[in-house]
Formats: structure tokens, C-alpha cells, sequence
């Protein structure tokens, strides 16, 4: 079976020449759920730019990406960014539409999905991310947790094969990131999450990509990483406490 | 001006029209408004007397309608000014003053007794371009995401001014107004990623 996402030699330079990611190889199954962890700038969030094909500007003629088997080319970039759903960091740059339901049916629209199969679709985004009856509400009234489960039905309503997940937590307060990590972990299908939220890929995440000024150092199972706790301190992460405070003979103990 | 709570759950007066009729009302209101005479006139009484019947309708608040026309009064006046490069210069000034307040009046009562969502349905009804539309949704989406970002901004700056200094304020205030557009033309390079992230072409 063809991995769900599969990266070869993928490197990429900023206008201007910062390097933000280098030579990054490695390969996600489906149904596998990975964390993409690394300090601020080691290019967590350019990574995920390119699964998408938001990046780079020009696509080259060779791949380096593939989604479910398929190449990301020119020519199939429209295919792979409705099979790779995007969250972006910052609910705000996601949700463009004034009300709740042009937000989520944004994406179907573009696909060509109108009428009743549309208002379908939306309600059962909606509901799946516990948002049912806020089709009228304005995404300026939300609060941060309310938009960042819209721009997830958003993304949800494009039916995509992987989901990609920029800081999904990030800004969220304590109750809203329990929320926001029980609704992550009922999404059946790939998922990759980048994230300094250590806790949610102990609770997620089955194998972790560590990545530091743009080259992939490790790939490996999320407990094993997380709990080198000098390999974590030395490129900028720390051992989650989910881990300090386990017990020693409680489950992978 | 678009950015109030749009509440009337008994839905009375204009509140209970649709918002095609509305908008079809406001610009039949505004066409016949711009074309009256070029001084001013007593036919004036008769849009003014409409407008005054609708606004009670509305029940729209005057501090409302008085905040958001002193924020849109200088143009009005910058544009009557131009006038005064004609030869009957006094009457064209006022007429244009005139028409030019009743003409933003209507329009605000619009956007007080509709929400701007069903603003866009017309218009999107009514086969208005594509880009026109979503430059309107964008506006009126990211409308109070800079206002935040603004008072956000104007905050850091004030807690860190420790001079009373008139030169000062004016100098932080375009500091705020500069830095204010490079955060804005980052947030749209985002906004269209994010759009493109959603099969937007």
C-alpha cells in the first residue's frame, strides 16, 4: 500500500536565502498519526506549506512530495491540496467568510458542490466538530476555541485523505485544548501535527519527525523521543511532564 | 459601520423586509437623491421626510448614525470643496453637502437593519462579479481583526510612552498606522495561502 504522504530529498530556501529546510526525507502510513516537533524556526510550519503545495512558489519538474501515491506536480496540485486539509496556526487566516456556513462551505463550493448536498455536508461538518446550529453565527464573535473547531470543519468538508495540523492548540486554553485533543483523537485517517504542545503528542501521536534548522534529526516513536530528555534539551524542546510524572509500572511504563 | 450587533429578535419595521427589497430601496433612494437640483431646494424635503419615516422604522439610534457620518464627513466635504472650482460655486457646495448626507444615511440605515451576510446573498443573486464580492466578504471579515490589531498595537506602544509630548502621541500613532499595513499585507499573503489551501484559483 502506497504511504499516505511520502517526502524524498525535499530542501527549500526562503527569498533572501534563509535555508528552511533541508534535504528532509521520510514517509507517513495511513492511518498513522505523527507529531512534527522542533523549535521555533527549524521549519515545522514550511514543511507543512509544502505538502500542500502552497510551496514553493514555483513547482520544480521533478517531485518530492507524494500523497496517497500521487506526485505533486503542477499539474496535480489542485488533487493533492483537496486530499491534504491544511489548519493553519492562526484561526484567523483560515476563516475568511462572513458567517459560519460560507466559511465551512467554502471549500465544497470550489469542488462545485451546491444546493441541499452543500447544506448537508456543512451541517454534518459542523456537528462532527460539536458546532451544530452555529451555520449563522460570525466567525468575529467566536471564540478562539469555537474557530478553530470552523476552520477544522472547513477543512473536514473538503473530505481530505491526510490532515495537516499547524500548532492546533496553540492559544487554546486548558479546557479548550482537552476539547480541541478529544476531537483530534475521534478523526479517524492520517494526521500530522506540528506542535509544542508535548502533551498532545504524547496523548496522539505514535511516532515523532524531529526537525531543527530545517533538517529532519529524528524520526522515531513519540515516547522513545520525548523521553531522551538530553536529545530533547538540546534542540530546544524538553521532556513532556505527561512523561516525568508517569508511573514507572503504569501503561508504556 | 458594519460592525454592530444586529439583534431585533421582534423583528419590527424595516427589520422585517428582506434584504433585496432593502438594498433596491436604498439605491432607487439614492439615484433619485443624486439627481435633484444643484442648489439647495425645497424638493429636498421630500427625500429628507422619507428618510425620517424610514429611520423611525429602523429604529436605528441617532448616536449610531452621528458616530459613523462623522467618520465619513470629511470625504463628503472634501468633495464638496471640489465644487467650489465652479462658477455658481455656494449653491453647487451645499446641494452636494445635502445630497451627499442623505445619500450616507440611507446607506447606514441599510447596514444597521441588515445583516451584511444577506447584503452579499443579493448581491450574489444578482450575479455581482465574483471578485467584487469576495474583496466585500474579506473587508468585512478582517474589518475587526485590524481594529484589534490596532488597539493591540496602540496598547504596547502607550504602556512603553512615558512623555505627555503632543509630537510624541503623532509619532506613535503612525508608527502604529505603518506597522499596521506590513502586519496586514502579511496577514493577507496568509489569508490567500489559506484560500489556495482550500482549492481557491
Amino acid at each position: 500500500m502506497n504511504p499516505a504522504i511520502e517526502v524524498r530529498h525535499l530542501s527549500y530556501s526562503y527569498p533572501g536565502g534563509r535555508r528552511a529546510l533541508d534535504d528532509v526525507s521520510f514517509a507517513v502510513a495511513p492511518d498513522e498519526c505523527v507529531g512534527v516537533l522542533g523549535p521555533n524556526g527549524a521549519g515545522k510550519s514550511t514543511l507543512l506549506l509544502h505538502l500542500n503545495g502552497l510551496l514553493p512558489e514555483h513547482m520544480p519538474d521533478q517531485p518530492h512530495v507524494w500523497v496517497t501515491g500521487e506526485p505533486l506536480t503542477r499539474k496535480t496540485v489542485d488533487r493533492i491540496r483537496q486530499k491534504v486539509g491544511l489548519l493553519f496556526q492562526d484561526p484567523d487566516d483560515q476563516l475568511i467568510a462572513a458567517t459560519v456556513f460560507d466559511d465551512v462551505a467554502f471549500g465544497p463550493r470550489q469542488l462545485g458542490i451546491e444546493g441541499a448536498e452543500l447544506e448537508k455536508l456543512v451541517v454534518s461538518c459542523l456537528d462532527m466538530v460539536g458546532l451544530g446550529g452555529f451555520e449563522q453565527r460570525q466567525p468575529h464573535r467566536l471564540s478562539q476555541g469555537e474557530k478553530r473547531r470552523v476552520c477544522l470543519a472547513g477543512v473536514l468538508a473538503c473530505k481530505p485523505a491526510v490532515l495537516v495540523l499547524d500548532e492546533p492548540t496553540g492559544g487554546l486554553d486548558p479546557r479548550g485544548r482537552r476539547e480541541f485533543k478529544q476531537l483530534l483523537q475521534s478523526l479517524p485517517g492520517t494526521k500530522l501535527i506540528a506542535t509544542h504542545d508535548l502533551e498532545l503528542v504524547v496523548d496522539l501521536c505514535t511516532r515523532v519527525l524531529v526537525l531543527d534548522q530545517g533538517r529532519l534529526i529524528r524520526d522515531g516513536p513519540a515516547l522513545d523521543v520525548l523521553a531522551d530528555e538530553p536529545f530533547m534539551l538540546a534542540h530546544g524542546l524538553e521532556k513532556p511532564h505527561a512523561l516525568l510524572h508517569r508511573h514507572p509500572h503504569g501503561p508504556n511504563a | 459601520m458594519l460592525q454592530h450587533k444586529q439583534t431585533n429578535p421582534n423583528k419590527i419595521g424595516l427589520w422585517r423586509l428582506g434584504a433585496g427589497p432593502k438594498l433596491a430601496l436604498t439605491m432607487l433612494f439614492v439615484f433619485v437623491t443624486a439627481l435633484g437640483p444643484r442648489r439647495p431646494d425645497a424638493v429636498y424635503l421630500i427625500p429628507t421626510a422619507v428618510l425620517g419615516v424610514f429611520w423611525c422604522l429602523s429604529r436605528m439610534p441617532v448616536l449610531f448614525a452621528l458616530k459613523r457620518l462623522v467618520v465619513v464627513e470629511p470625504f463628503i466635504v472634501g468633495v464638496a470643496i471640489l465644487a467650489l472650482v465652479r462658477p455658481e460655486t455656494k449653491p453647487v457646495f451645499y446641494a452636494v453637502l445635502l445630497k451627499s448626507n442623505l445619500c450616507v444615511l440611507a446607506v447606514l440605515m441599510l447596514g444597521y437593519t441588515t445583516p451584511f451576510h444577506e447584503l452579499l446573498d443579493v448581491l450574489r443573486r444578482m450575479r455581482v462579479p465574483g471578485p467584487l464580492l469576495t474583496t466585500l466578504a474579506l473587508m468585512y471579515r478582517y474589518l475587526p481583526v485590524l481594529a484589534e490589531e490596532s488597539v493591540r498595537m496602540q496598547r504596547a506602544r502607550a504602556s512603553r510612552t512615558f512623555s505627555p509630548r503632543r509630537i510624541v502621541l503623532w509619532r506613535n500613532i503612525a508608527g502604529v498606522a505603518a506597522r499596521l499595513f506590513v502586519r496586514a499585507a502579511d496577514r493577507a499573503e496568509r489569508i490567500y495561502l489559506a484560500m489556495c489551501a482550500r482549492g481557491w484559483k
